[in-house]
C-alpha cells in the first residue's frame, strides 16, 4: 500500500522559485490499478517521480508499507527502486547497442529472474528477440520496455504517459497488454495521463490541476482499451 | 549557428594541434637553418653530427607531426558527431524547411579557427623555445653557429594550411552525417545504427552492456589506447633521455606526452559518459548503483588502457634503440641504451593512479545523472 501525506515539491530558488505539488494526500491500495490524470503542468509526472522514489520530496511523506520513501538516502532509494518500483516512460528509453533479448535482461537481471523470455513472449515480441531498438516500430519499443519493466518483478508499476507516442490501434494494444498483466501477475499499477479515455480503464482516478488532487473516484466497472473512445 | 561556446569546447583539438606544431616547427625550423650550414662543417665529426640531426629532425617530424595530424583528425571528426548527435533536432528542422544538407555542412568550417588557434600559438611557442632549442642541440659546439630564421612557407604550412585542411574535413564530415532523412534527425533516432555482436554470448546484463559499449564506440578505444599509450612512451623515454640526450629534451618530452595523455584521456571519458547519459539514468531509475553503473560503462575499455601501456612501452624501447644503434651509431660517447624497468613500473604506477583517479571522478559524476534532466532534454 502506498500513503502520501502532505506531499510538498518545489522548484526553482529565490524569486523564481515555484511549488510543484501543493499538500497532496492519498492512498493507493496493492493490486489496484490507478490512473493520475491531469492536464500538461499539472504537476502529475512530477508526483510521480516523488513517489517512486526518483526525486526527493521538500514536505511530507510517502510511504510504501512501513518504509518512508521520502526520509531516504540515495543508496537506500536505489535498492527501493531495485526491489519494488518498475518504469514505463513516454520515451522508451530502450538501451540502443543491445538487443530485445538483452534490453528486457537489464530488468530480470535485478531480480535474478532467468525466466524473463516468456515476458517477451507474453508482449508478442517473441520473434524479435535479436532485434535492436532502431528496428523496432514505437509500438514494439514500448512493448519491450513494458516487459523490461515487469521482468524485475515489480510490486509497484509506474507508467509515465506509456501510449503518449504511440498512433490509436498501438496505444490499445499497449494499454490492454498493461490491464491484462495488472490483473494476471497482480501488481499495483500507478499510471500517469492526460488522456481523459485511458482513465476508464482504471480502477481509480485521481484528478490533478495545479499541484493538487481536485477530485478521486473509484470505478466500478473499468472499461477495456478496446471499450473505450481514443 | 556554431557559437563561440561550441568552439571553447574543442580545446582538446586546439591543444592537440598545439603540440603537433610545436614540435614539427622545433625540429623543421633546425632543420632548414642547419641546411646552409652544411658547406662550414669541415670535420668528420661534424659530418656526423650534422647527419644524425638531420635524421632526427625528419624522423621526429614525421612521426609526431603525422601522429598528431592523424590524432586531430579523428579527434576533430569525433567532435562534430557529438554536435551533429546534440543538435539533431535542430539541423533535422533546417533540413525539413528545405536547407540543402551542403549549405547547412557549410557552416562548419568554423571547426577550423580552433585549429588555427592551436597551430598558431605552437608555432609562436616553438619560435620562442628556438633559442634554447637551438643551444642544446648544438652544445657539443661541433657544428658551427645556426641563426634562427623565419621561413614563411614552413609557416604557411604549419599554421594556414592545417587550418584550412581541418575546415574542409569539417564540412565533408559533417556532410556525410547529415545525409540521413530530416526526420530521423528530429525524431533524433540515433544516427549511428547498433553494431551487432560477432558471436551470440549470454553474459550478466552488466558484461553485456561492457562488451556493447566498447563495440559501438570503437573510436573512443582509440583514444584510450593512444592516450595511454603517449603516456607510457614519453614517461619512459624522459627518463632515458636525461642520459642520452638533455634534461631540456627530456622535459619537453614528459610535458608533452602527458598534457597530450591527460586531454585525450578527459575528452574520451567524458565522451563515454555523455554518450551514456541515457542508459546510466536509466539504470540508476531501475535501481542499479553508480558503482555498477561506472563498471559497465568504464571498464571495458580498462584491457585497451593496458594494451596501450604495453604498446607504449615497445615502442620508446624499439625507437630508443634505434636511434641509439643507427642514428647515433658513429659517436662514440653515446651510452648503450638498455631496457629501463624501474621507468616502467614507476610509470605503470602512475598511471594506474591518474586512470583511477580519473575513474573515480567520474563514477562521481554518474551520481548527479537523474532521469528528469534526461527526461527534459
Amino acid at each position: 500500500m502506498i500513503t502520501v501525506k502532505d506531499l510538498h515539491k518545489f522548484y526553482g530558488s529565490g524569486g523564481s522559485r515555484s511549488e510543484v505539488l501543493k499538500g497532496i494526500s492519498l492512498d493507493i491500495e496493492e493490486g489496484e490499478f490507478a490512473v493520475i490524470l491531469g492536464a500538461s503542468g499539472s504537476g502529475k509526472s512530477t508526483f510521480l517521480n516523488v513517489v517512486s522514489g526518483l526525486e526527493a520530496a521538500d514536505g511530507g511523506s510517502v510511504c510504501y508499507e512501513d518504509q518512508d520513501i521520502s526520509r531516504m538516502n540515495d543508496a537506500q532509494a536505489s535498492r527501493f527502486r531495485k526491489e519494488i518500483v518498475g518504469f514505463v516512460f513516454q520515451q522508451y528509453f530502450l538501451l540502443p547497442g543491445l538487443t530485445v533479448d538483452k534490453n528486457v535482461k537489464m530488468g530480470a537481471d535485478l531480480a535474478g529472474n532467468k525466466n524473463y523470455r516468456s515476458l517477451i513472449e507474453a508482449v508478442g515480441l517473441g520473434d524479435k528477440l535479436k532485434k535492436y531498438p532502431h528496428e523496432l516500430s514505437g509500438g514494439e519499443q514500448q512493448r519491450v520496455s513494458i516487459a523490461r519493466a515487469l521482468a524485475k518483478k515489480p510490486k509497484v508499476l509506474y507508467l509515465d504517459e506509456p501510449t503518449g507516442a504511440l498512433d490509436e490501434a498501438t496505444g490499445r494494444r499497449v494499454l490492454d497488454l498493461l490491464c491484462r498483466l495488472q490483473r494476471e501477475l497482480g501488481f499495483t499499477m500507478v499510471m500517469v495521463t492526460h488522456n481523459q479515455n485511458i482513465a476508464q480503464t482504471a480502477g481509480t482516478v485521481l484528478s490533478m490541476n495545479s499541484g493538487r488532487i481536485v477530485e478521486r473516484r473509484r470505478n466500478s466497472s473499468p472499461k477495456t482499451a478496446y471499450e473505450i473512445a481514443w | 549557428m556554431i557559437h563561440v561556446k561550441d568552439m571553447s569546447k574543442m580545446i582538446g583539438i586546439s591543444i592537440v594541434s598545439f603540440c603537433a606544431v610545436f614540435v614539427c616547427a622545433l625540429f623543421l625550423n633546425f632543420y632548414l637553418d642547419l641546411i646552409p650550414a652544411k658547406a662550414l662543417i669541415h670535420t668528420d665529426a661534424a659530418k656526423i653530427l650534422y647527419e644524425a640531426q638531420c635524421s632526427t629532425a625528419k624522423v621526429v617530424s614525421i612521426v609526431s607531426g603525422g601522429c598528431l595530424l592523424f590524432t586531430t583528425a579523428v579527434l576533430l571528426c569525433f567532435d562534430i558527431g557529438h554536435y551533429i548527435d546534440a543538435r539533431s533536432r535542430q539541423l533535422g528542422v533546417l533540413k525539413a524547411l528545405g536547407w540543402p544538407g551542403f549549405s547547412v555542412a557549410l557552416h562548419f568550417w568554423a571547426f577550423g579557427p580552433p585549429v588555427l588557434a592551436g597551430t598558431a600559438l605552437g608555432y609562436a611557442g616553438a619560435h620562442l623555445f628556438m633559442p634554447v632549442f637551438y643551444e642544446t642541440q648544438n652544445k657539443d659546439g661541433f657544428l658551427p653557429d645556426i641563426s634562427i630564421a623565419f621561413h614563411p612557407g614552413l609557416c604557411l604550412c604549419l599554421v594556414f594550411v592545417p587550418a584550412a585542411f581541418f575546415s574542409l574535413l569539417a564540412i565533408a564530415c559533417s556532410y556525410i552525417k547529415l545525409k540521413v532523412p530530416a526526420l530521423r534527425l528530429i525524431r533524433e533516432q540515433s544516427l549511428q545504427k547498433a553494431v551487432p555482436a560477432k558471436r551470440e554470448t549470454d553474459l550478466p546484463f552488466l558484461q553485456e552492456l561492457k562488451k556493447s559499449n566498447v563495440r559501438q564506440r570503437k573510436s573512443l578505444v582509440f583514444f584510450l589506447t593512444f592516450s595511454v599509450f603517449c603516456f607510457a612512451s614519453t614517461t619512459q623515454m624522459s627518463g632515458s633521455m636525461t642520459e642520452l640526450s638533455s634534461p631540456l629534451m627530456a622535459y619537453m618530452i614528459l610535458s608533452i606526452g602527458v598534457l597530450l595523455a591527460a586531454v585525450t584521456l578527459l575528452i574520451a571519458t567524458t565522451s563515454v559518459i555523455r554518450a551514456n547519459r541515457k542508459t546510466i539514468a536509466m539504470m540508476k531509475a531501475f535501481g542499479y548503483r553508480a558503482g555498477e553503473c561506472s563498471r559497465a560503462v568504464l571498464d571495458g575499455y580498462r584491457p585497451w588502457t593496458y594494451l596501450g601501456f604495453a604498446l607504449g612501452t615497445v615502442y620508446q624501447y624499439v625507437l630508443l634503440k634505434l636511434t641509439v644503434t643507427v642514428v647515433f651509431r658513429d659517436f662514440e660517447d653515446i651510452p648503450a641504451y638498455e631496457f629501463d624497468v624501474p621507468a616502467m613500473f614507476l610509470s605503470l604506477a602512475a598511471f594506474l593512479i591518474l586512470y583511477e583517479t580519473v575513474l573515480w571522478g567520474y563514477t562521481k559524476q554518474m551520481k548527479k545523472i537523474s532521469l528528469k534532466e534526461i527526461m527534459l532534454d
